[in-house]
């Protein structure tokens, strides 16, 4: 009889596969290996590695896990784990807490891409305890399905992709590392599954359903006949999907919504045309800050800026100005530490304690503007009053001044903010366009971090509250005397149950990964825009978003 | 016994690749070669042929090295290893 555990969805599709546990480090006192000897396996293997990688081509990747050969045999390292373990200390407990030690001065280093490598030296250091601890490398021998609590990057690449059927996880998230890797090589995945380690260990085989968060362990001749159902549906899915990819975002009876694509690379653009977007509707300016030492000039940003804007004709292009913060601190913005810094100074409130930034940044995107012979749509992020907008439309008009060649911008909030939403007719009043953040939203509104794997099931932008948050927005728009737009930017807005909501409660403008294009459009073309709008109705009434999200599958 | 300062001008300055690279070139010497970060802190250095030692100077572009090496091959060791980070460490450096 076999039984099922529920988590969240992180990756589409079905598989079926043994159990391959991938489990934490034993700390029983014992060195099978003297830490010299585990050294030098940990640099054959990561040497061995990054040869492999660069046959493949995969020349970024490699030369992470080269340096991390020459972690693996740097005695800054191997040092504190021997004086560890000169003290008395488990010895594979020893080398991870060296590793720890050095990661932590990296980590708290104010530089962006140095303290990203002390996830490389924890790695390193995992991989050095494993071999003192006598565990070999992870070998997959038949198609498996690999369970664990989380999976780092180092230990993914070496599993045998053609083995690799899928990927279960009692930690993580959809944003977690194991989550994105899986979506990009099409492997299915589930994360959040409580219980799910002690279980699987128990179980001979296993079925995982990345579209539902379902994992079967032991599935009897009707569970399997369910799963490969459902594996049938999904690739059907997949195909109907597909038919619909370059088709107008509509109603079935003609109602047209925008539809557009949120864009973060300005080597991403063409690709995002060429897959049908009427426009960019959300195009994130932090790659021009990220992964460098020193700020953009603002001849740098221009420059990238009127790149965007060339590949994408005569359509729409909507700047985020930098939605920057102390989660993601750069070398040149030091961030104060502070406890929670999604409530903490971020986006347009750090126009104070760095006054140069923004207005480098709008005079930047004006003269791409003008340079491109184009208007353009400036959008600001983490507005949460009116005083707010009015110091943007300040900082708009001085670039305006400075940049008089440029055709005079479209300016819009991001509606990520609860006060946003009640003071959407004042903020409305001042804009050309708001756009809802529904993940930050969401956030906000039902106190839910958005990080914490334990909550990722009330991570739910279908919510009741959060319905009632747009269409709030939807009104106050509607009733503004001349035309205000609403667009929904967020990931509600790539999710079919999602865009029926919206399109239901008056929204504008989708926009999304261009990879959600196909199932969004076949879902809104099933149904009038009148059956939209009364399912979004009772939508809004609905007890919780589970409710709310039955009601789409019911309709 | 030898030592020169050289400014840092790549743009990602000691981290990830150009830190593998120069460290690998200290490796080839015989010498003790020693790094201090004359910018961020003149009194604390690392072995120039530890790579976790050399990152875990913060050494950013901007940043002013001080290189010293004692043993037969000191001097070519910091000869050469200024040479390396003048020449920006296989990155390039802007213009000016």
């Amino acid at each position: 009889m076999s039984s099922e555990l529920r988590g969240v969805p992180a990756a589409p599709g079905v598989a079926t596969g043994s159990p391959w546990i991938h489990r934490p480090l034993p700390a029983d006192g014992v060195a099978r290996r003297s830490i010299s000897a585990a050294s030098e396996m940990a640099v054959g293997e990561l040497e061995r590695l990054a040869l492999r990688l660069r046959d493949e081509g995969r020349l970024d990747e490699a030369e992470i896990l080269e340096a991390q050969a020459m972690m693996a045999a740097d005695d800054e390292l191997l040092g504190r784990a021997r004086e560890r373990q000169a003290d008395g200390e488990d010895p594979v407990a020893g080398v991870v807490a060296a590793g720890e030690e050095v990661a932590t001065v990296f980590a708290a280093m104010e530089d962006e891409l140095l303290a990203a490598r002390a996830a490389d030296v924890r790695d390193v250091a995992g991989r050095i305890a494993r071999h003192v601890a006598g565990v070999d490398a992870p070998r997959l021998e038949r198609r498996s399905i690999v369970v664990g609590t989380d999976l780092a990057p180092s230990v993914t690449v070496e599993l045998d992709r053609a083995l690799l059927a899928g990927i279960a996880l009692e930690g993580g998230s959809r944003t977690s590392h194991a989550a994105i890797l899986a979506r990009a090589l099409g492997i299915p995945a589930v994360v959040g599954v409580t219980g799910l380690v002690e279980r699987a260990a128990a179980s001979h085989e296993l079925g995982v359903d990345g579209a539902t968060g379902t994992v079967v362990l032991d599935p009897d001749a009707a569970a399997l006949d369910r799963l490969a159902h459902a594996a049938a549906d999904a690739e059907a899915t997949r195909a109907a999907d597909e038919a619909f990819h370059r088709m107008p975002l509509a109603t079935s009876d003609a109602h047209r919504v925008h539809c557009f694509a949120n864009v973060g690379d300005p080597a991403d653009t063409a690709a995002a045309f060429a897959a049908g977007a009427e426009g960019i509707g959300l195009f994130r300016t932090e790659f021009a800050f990220s992964g460098r030492p020193a700020p953009p000039t603002e001849e740098e940003q221009a420059t990238a800026y009127e790149h965007v804007l060339r590949s994408a004709g005569d359509a729409p292009v909507v700047f985020r100005l930098a939605d920057i913060g102390g989660d993601k601190p750069l070398p040149y913005l030091p961030f104060p530490p502070e406890p929670n810094p999604f409530l903490g100074v971020r986006a347009i409130r750090l126009a104070e304690r760095h006054p140069d930034l923004f207005p480098t940044q709008l005079r930047a995107i004006l003269r791409a503007s003008a340079r491109a012979g184009r208007i353009v749509s400036i959008m600001a992020p983490m507005v949460a009053d009116a005083a707010d907008l009015a110091a943007v439309r300040r900082m708009v008009d001085d670039a305006h001044a400075a940049v008089p060649d440029a055709p005079m911008s479209r300016v819009g909030i991001m509606v990520e903010i609860p006060s946003a939403v009640l003071l959407a007719d004042e903020l409305a009043a001042g804009v050309d366009f708001m756009s809802i953040g529904t993940n930050d939203l969401t956030q906000y509104l039902l106190a839910v971090d958005r990080g914490n794997p334990e909550l990722a099931m009330r991570q739910d932008p279908a919510h009741p509250a959060v319905l009632r948050a747009v269409a709030r927005v939807v009104d106050a728009a509607a009733t503004r005397s001349g035309t205000c737009d609403v667009a929904v930017c967020g990931e509600m807005a790539g999710d079919p149950a999602g865009a029926m909501l919206l399109v239901g409660l008056g929204v504008d403008e989708l926009s999304m990964e261009p990879r959600a294009f196909g199932a969004v459009k076949r879902a809104v073309a099933g149904h009038t825009r009148a059956e939209l709008a009364a399912l979004a109705r009772r939508a809004l009434g609905a007890s919780s978003a589970d409710e709310a999200r039955a009601l789409v599958a019911g309709a | 016994m030898a030592d020169a300062e050289v400014d840092v001008r790549n743009p990602s300055g000691l981290h990830a690749r150009p830190a593998a690279t120069f460290v690998r070139a200290a490796g080839g010497f015989a010498a003790d070669v020693r790094v201090t970060n004359l910018t961020r802190d003149p009194e604390r250095s690392a072995s120039a042929k530890s790579v976790l030692g050399v990152m875990g100077l913060g050494v950013s572009r901007g940043h002013r090295i001080r290189i010293s090496a004692e043993g037969g091959d000191a001097e070519a060791a910091v000869r050469t290893l200024v040479d390396l980070v003048d020449g920006g460490i296989g990155e390039e450096l802007d213009a000016g």
